[in-house]
């Protein structure tokens, strides 16, 4: 979109204006986060298969025996596969610690999930009810993460430091037994909640087709500018202002680049709602 | 295969603690706790009629062990002796087959901060020794042996002169541990040191009733609706994909 005015809510394009917005690509996330997001991935597929391996008693278990089974074969011994699960979380603790610590300033505050925001909870109805085939309502305008992504992320967050510290609990049976058999209970629930949410996450990066470039953004880091249009518009809206607002500080004043809008409407349009 | 049993003479027994402290030594033990527990029943009847007599309680290495079923990660059991066992480096010392054991036989070492009981002295069988406790019995009193050796003592105390497991209506869980006594005196045993049903610790239950209903219920209703999703998919196309 050349235009210089950046809409307030979303408007049909053009054919050209959607193929020109296809051609450029916008960057979403930081290679850091790719690499995070793509350990904490691998991380999680082991240590669910291997914690689900692990709930051998009758009373608690997850996975059937021929699984459990085959995990036992995998790793030799009941032991090891303890200990394997043990050093993988360990070090997923340890590469987490310093983006939970210090990371979490910077990305935490676009991924909360605000429900007094309409769109936010617009968004969870309509999508949900999209994905069923019972509404064809567009879908609310959205910030860098939709409100789905934001709600998992919710979990995540919540979730993530109970599963460290239960598990850290355990491994290193801290406190008292007591302490260790009430981990056992947190680890399994929080864990649990986690894959709830994961399920939807993984549908929805990788089978559900409207949201693939959000998938492939986890590899580039791109995403073309029209996918954020239609789907993160007031992501969209603020990368574009903040793009005018650089490109007036570039350009000498005298140079007619706003020529083509009236005058008034620039500044007004350029401002922040509210 | 051995199937390991041990006999308690009550009549012998001094209640000396001989044994206890033998099997702590024996397996370092840590103060405070043991695998053995000697005690006394109480005065019963009236004078000059009295009666009371020693008992010793350990690990009972029972056929339907109470302890296995509950421990999560499969540290706790019975192995092809009939003995059951803990492995150690799988234990994670959660306590629920603490509280599973009708015999109050386990406890968590405060050194390893591991569960541990009694396994017959199992790496003294295997080196073809008897348990330490039998050794240094200073009465005599117990015998250790194999159940199915219908040439051993052990046998023939058990199935000729009316060896008892401790074992009540309410819990019968086949316990390993036989004792010989006056039938008065043994009855005086089982109603001073009755085994308790085997119970649940609360954690084990809010486990068992409340988090895992609640996670495989989450889980589950993410994966029906996921697959509702996918069938709708497939009806409706790929049509409206943008790259």
């Amino acid at each position: 979109m050349r235009s210089s005015v950046v809409p307030l809510v979303p408007m049909p394009l053009s054919p050209e204006q959607a193929e020109e917005m296809l051609q450029r690509r916008i960057k979403k996330h930081h290679v850091a986060i790719i690499l995070l997001h793509w350990f904490n991935a691998t991380t999680w597929i082991l240590e669910l298969s291997t914690g689900a391996a692990l709930i051998s008693s009758r009373l608690f278990k997850v996975a059937p025996d021929w699984y459990i089974a085959m995990f036992n074969g995998l790793f030799g011994t009941r032991a090891n596969l303890l200990q394997f699960h043990i050093a993988l979380g360990m070090t997923w603790i340890i590469v987490f610690l310093p983006y939970g610590l210090f990371g979490f300033r910077t990305y935490l505050r676009g991924e909360m999930l605000n429900l007094t925001d309409r769109d936010d909870v617009r968004w969870l109805i309509v999508r949900t009810l999209r994905i069923l085939g019972k509404t064809d309502e567009p879908l609310p305008p959205q910030g860098i993460y939709n409100a789905g992504q934001k709600a998992f992320s919710m979990v995540v967050w919540l979730m993530t430091p109970v599963v460290m510290v239960t598990g850290a609990i355990m491994a290193f049976r801290l406190v008292s037994p007591v302490l260790v058999g009430w981990a056992v209970v947190l680890h399994f629930f929080s864990v649990g909640m986690i894959v709830a949410g994961l399920v939807v996450h993984v549908y929805m990066g990788a089978v559900f087709p409207e949201e693939k470039p959000a998938f492939f953004s986890m590899i580039t880091g791109t995403v073309n500018e029209l996918f954020a249009y239609n789907h993160h518009f007031k992501w969209w809206r603020e990368m574009k202002l903040a793009e005018q607002a650089w490109e007036r500080k570039r350009r000498p004043k005298d140079e007619a680049v706003i020529a083509d809008v009236p005058p008034g409407s620039q500044d007004t349009s350029s401002e922040p709602p509210g | 295969m051995a199937r390991y049993a041990m006999v308690t003479d009550l009549r012998k027994c001094v209640a000396c603690h001989a044994c206890t402290v033998a099997c702590s030594a024996e397996w370092s033990v840590p103060a405070g706790h043991a695998r053995t527990h000697v005690r006394t029943t109480p005065l019963a009847g009236s004078f000059p009629d009295l009666k009371s007599s020693p008992h010793v309680g350990q690990c009972n290495q029972c056929d339907r062990p109470p302890c296995v079923e509950p421990c999560l990660s499969g540290a706790t059991y019975q192995d092809a002796a009939g003995i059951v066992r803990v492995d150690g480096d799988l234990c994670i010392g959660c306590g629920f087959c603490v509280d599973a054991c009708p015999y109050e036989a386990r406890f968590i070492s405060p050194l390893s901060r591991k569960v541990d009981k009694c396994d017959f002295c199992r790496p003294r069988i295997e080196r073809g020794e008897e348990p330490a406790c039998v050794t240094t019995c200073t009465a005599h009193a117990k015998y250790f042996g194999d159940l199915e050796d219908r040439s051993g003592e052990v046998h023939r105390m058990v199935f000729h002169e009316g060896g008892r497991r401790m074992e009540t209506k309410t819990v019968a869980v086949g316990p390993n541990v036989f004792y010989l006594g006056r039938p008065e005196h043994l009855d005086l045993v089982l109603t001073s040191f009755p085994p308790r049903p085997p119970r649940l610790l609360t954690a084990g239950k809010a486990l068992q009733k409340l988090a895992w209903p609640l996670v495989v219920g989450a889980v589950g209703v993410s994966l029906l609706g996921q697959a509702v999703a996918f069938f709708n998919q497939l009806h409706k196309g790929e049509d409206d994909f943008e790259e």
